[in-house]
């Protein structure tokens, strides 16, 4: 399913533009990062893609239809969303978080037929979270909580998953499992991906096209080894950096005041 | 797959409720300042009335006090689930939020305009009473539309803020209702008193039956929408991005929550913390599944209003007193326990 956005404008009630017309159209089953410095609209843009927040002028397009025509519900059959993982009041299960996806395609009485079971059964073995299924979230680390997540929204069944920096409060292991596991879903199950990301290295290694927004309201979208260049990199975080190419890829290494001297 | 709900399975849990309900039920009917005999009672009203003392009390005191109970809990309860899912806060409760004084506010507005309190809710006969209940009502709407206006305008997200703004609130009608009170005369000062603190009395078969079906009716409405209710504790955002709309459901619970409390405050004045201590026991035993924790509290709510109820009956026999009492006397350390236990870390997306 195609996202398309065209002019796309937005800005909290009495502030400027906090987007301003952006432009980009993102084929079925590629995987975006959105990447940028704190401020530039990042997560603004990711509610914008959601249908939670209304554009101030522009569109959004999705599947060929304007994202307003959609229900609440039509919109939750097409678009599911990973938030930053938490720790919710009441303490459901890991299993009962995932059938919660169920809920755009459930009856009144909201009981879980086969094909719902079957959904959440396939979402919880493909993320690997079958194990602890019958635990509460307030038992599981960090990384298996938002894995837990990512089941839910796998099992929401949705040809669009959005992300909004899914691996920031995970170690090292847990970043990579994240995204090994979404890259898996775009190769396996052809979801078209967008996620948000302060990890312009994890972005490096696993997203088709890049969108790097800048707090001037600037932005650049495209393929993500033409776009990632050191100069754009240290213009947009006002950061210098140190660049490592590994094969294809590049990376990249932000370098502070006191470790510049010593390097020099 | 072991532990999702099915239909069967919710069906055999909530009869077990019920059967734990019903034996409640008829135990403390038996128990009382009169003894009542069980076989006295089975042979019948006798030929004339007044001849068998037994059959009177228990057919014409005990059982309509016991099913009042029991509708007041049930009521309480299930309210109390609606609104500490919509508010995302297992502290929540009518009687700590403010809303059941809301509604005695209301009620006594009304009293003062001209209806009896003890005449107050005959819901059934279509006299100024019906009035009464439906001030109770606009009342314990508008205090949940206030509580929660300052909750946020106090601290938005904190699950502290928002109990602050019930005690405020509360407070503030409490003077309003001592106010009103100083002013009836002392013919009705007694009763309304007594009211205030969750009397329960004798009412007649018309009044129970009535509220008996808005009580049902209201705590089936929640359930249809207790899956969504679900969804909602994640909050706002993570409800819509399931499918389900957010301002919808949680106007729809917060007016059938406020009308099952208005009914129950109708019947039995203010009794506290229902709605704290009965979803937090059900949660325990049979997890936060909405689909469940509604009609189980429910259920069990009933039974327990009825326990309370004998309690206030008995312990001080021929005295009683409000079970009102009973009820604040047990819920007050299970609040400050769960206000212990949860002002910790817990969290939700906006």
């Amino acid at each position: 399913m195609s996202i398309e956005v065209k002019n796309l404008c937005f800005a909290y009630k009495t502030q400027a533009d906090i987007l301003k017309n952006i432009s980009f159209r993102l084929k079925p089953g590629f995987f975006l990062s959105i990447a940028g410095p704190n401020g530039a609209g990042k997560t603004t843009l990711l509610n914008l893609l959601s249908g939670l927040l209304k554009p101030t002028a522009g569109t959004i397009t999705i599947d060929g239809s304007d994202l307003r025509t959609y229900s609440v519900k039509e919109l939750a059959k097409r678009i599911a969303v990973v938030r930053q993982e938490f720790i919710p009041v009441f303490e459901f299960s890991a299993l009962q978080v995932v059938s919660m996806a169920r809920t755009p395609y459930v009856g009144v009485f909201a009981f879980e037929s086969v094909a719902d079971q079957r959904a959440i059964t396939e979402a919880l073995e493909m993320t690997d979270t079958a194990r602890f299924a019958g635990r509460t979230l307030n038992q599981l680390s960090g990384g298996e909580r938002q894995r837990v997540f990512i089941a839910r929204a796998l099992a929401q069944q949705t040809p669009i998953l959005l992300l909004d920096e899914p691996t920031s409060f995970l170690d090292m292991k847990h970043q990579v499992g994240i995204y090994d596991l979404l890259k898996k879903l775009q190769l396996e199950k052809q979801k078209t991906i967008v996620a948000v990301t302060h990890d312009i290295n994890l972005a490096a290694q696993y997203s088709d096209t890049m969108l790097l927004l800048a707090a001037s309201g600037g932005y650049n979208f495209g393929r993500t080894q033409e776009i990632l260049s050191a100069e754009r990199i240290e213009k947009l975080f006002d950061v210098k950096t140190f660049a490592v190419q590994m094969g294809p890829k590049r990376f990249f290494f932000p370098i502070g005041k006191y470790a510049r001297d010593n390097l020099s | 797959m072991n532990d999702l709900l099915t239909p069967k399975r919710l069906i055999i849990r909530l009869l077990l409720c019920l059967a734990l309900l019903f034996v409640v039920m008829f135990v403390c009917s038996l128990i009382g300042t009169q003894k009542v005999s069980l076989r006295a009672v089975l042979s019948g009203p006798g030929s004339e009335p007044g001849q068998n003392t037994d059959y009177d009390i228990f057919v014409r005191v005990r059982i309509p006090r016991i099913i009042l109970a029991a509708l007041v809990g049930a009521a309480l309860a299930a309210s109390g689930v609606a609104l500490q899912a919509i508010l995302r806060n297992p502290l929540a409760e009518p009687y700590i939020l403010g809303i059941s004084s809301g509604a005695a506010l209301g009620v006594i507005t009304c009293v003062m305009l001209g209806a009896g309190i003890t005449t107050s809710v005959k819901l059934g006969v279509f006299e100024a009473n019906v009035s009464v209940s439906v001030f109770a009502f606009l009342f314990a709407l508008g205090t949940v539309w206030l509580v929660w206006l300052i909750g946020h305008l106090a601290g938005g997200s904190g699950i502290t803020s928002l109990l602050l703004a019930g005690v405020v609130v509360n407070a503030f009608f409490s003077a309003l209702i001592m106010l009103l009170t100083s002013l009836l005369d002392s013919e009705k000062l007694r009763s309304t008193i007594f009211w205030l603190m969750g009397n329960i009395t004798e009412k007649d078969f018309s009044t129970l039956m009535v509220s008996a079906i808005f009580i049902v009716a209201g705590i089936l409405g929640l359930f249809t929408i207790s899956q969504k209710l679900n969804v909602l504790t994640f909050g706002v955002h993570e409800a819509q991005s399931l499918g389900v709309n957010p301002r919808a459901i949680t106007f729809a619970a917060f007016v059938m929550a406020s009308f099952i409390t208005a009914v129950a405050v109708g019947l039995s004045g203010l009794v506290g913390f229902v709605g704290l201590i009965i979803p937090h026991c059900v949660r325990l035993v049979l997890g936060p599944d909405h689909r469940q924790l509604l009609p189980a509290s429910a259920i069990v709510g009933a039974a327990f209003v009825v326990f309370c109820d004998t309690i206030a009956r008995v312990i001080m026999a021929p005295e009683q007193f409000p079970v009102g009492v009973i009820t604040a006397i047990i819920g007050g350390p299970v609040f400050l326990f769960l206000l212990a236990r949860y002002s910790k870390k817990i969290g939700y997306q906006r």
